[in-house]
């Protein structure tokens, strides 16, 4: 089993940033992210809170030997529910591998709650696990390649993410979006 | 916006983020604002029912080629494990971990 944790204080107010994550993609930092989709999403009528189901599709260079070995491919797909309560101020958002899944999970939370008036605190874990009882060499490299990976594109999905609310934030004050 | 995992679905893909994200930016400050309970659920219903007026229909059609297009990728079988594993009817709480 493999963990990672990060923490990070957007310089942003609670709601931009909840309106910023829906316009994180395409991203010139996450090339890795080539589509993504709304496969359910519901607003409860008492709560408030909405509920989101997507499906990402991801392009990444696997090593040769997870190819052969788990009969992996480039596209690996993701599936996340996203819950914004807009009365507790609370983002959540779960993640985790649809692709591999009979032989690893990368089991993600990310959240977003306000720090103060116009900051915003994220906080991401992950737990990367070989989910079978395969040789224990392969399952360990399999799990320091996907650790590898998944920390590579937090750091890209950090900077990637605070570019789009810097541009937002400057289209909404009609100033025009510094070059990337 | 990103691309559909379909490219027939993109355009309605498209369609539909616009509608959302424009009711989603609508909807959030005034929620953040209500702090009355009362007032929360009766705004919380109001715009529940907007959403469905304004997207409702895009999101029908959006929704049914992505359906289509997860069964042909063959992605379905897996997504329904992952569901049946970690439904999250409701957000996790922070000291719930994950099922092994």
């Amino acid at each position: 089993m493999h963990f990672f944790s990060q923490s990070f204080q957007y310089d942003h107010p609670w709601s931009h940033v909840v309106i910023g994550m829906w316009r994180k993609y395409p991203n010139p930092k996450c090339t890795h992210v080539v589509s993504v989709d709304v496969v359910d999403r519901s607003v409860d009528p008492q709560t408030g809170i909405i509920r989101t189901e997507r499906i990402l599709g991801c392009k990444q260079k696997a090593p040769r030997w997870i190819v052969k070995l788990f009969g992996g491919s480039e596209d690996a797909f993701v599936r996340e529910i996203c819950f914004v309560d807009p009365a507790t101020q609370n983002t959540t958002i779960t993640s985790v591998n649809l692709s591999l899944s009979q032989f690893a999970s990368c089991y993600e939370v990310v959240r977003y709650t306000p720090s103060s008036h116009n900051r915003t605190a994220f906080t991401q874990t992950a737990e990367i696990q070989a989910r079978m009882a395969l040789w224990r060499s392969a399952a360990d490299g399999l799990e320091k390649w996907l650790c590898q990976r998944f920390e590579q594109n937090a750091q890209l999905g950090k900077t990637a993410f605070t570019d789009v609310l810097r541009a937002l934030s400057e289209e909404r004050l009609g100033r025009p979006a510094m070059a990337a | 916006m990103a691309s559909s995992l379909s490219p027939e679905c993109t355009p309605l893909k498209t369609s539909y983020d616009v509608c959302f994200n424009s009711w989603f930016e609508g909807y959030l400050e005034p929620a953040v604002s209500a702090l009355q309970t009362a007032d929360r659920a009766a705004y919380a219903k109001a715009n529940a029912e907007e959403y469905e007026l304004k997207c409702g229909k895009i999101w029908q059609e959006y929704k049914a080629c992505v359906h289509k297009a997860i069964k042909d990728n063959g992605l379905e079988p897996v997504l329904q494990q992952a569901r049946e594993e970690h439904p999250l009817a409701t957000p996790p709480s922070s000291s719930e971990h994950r099922k092994a």
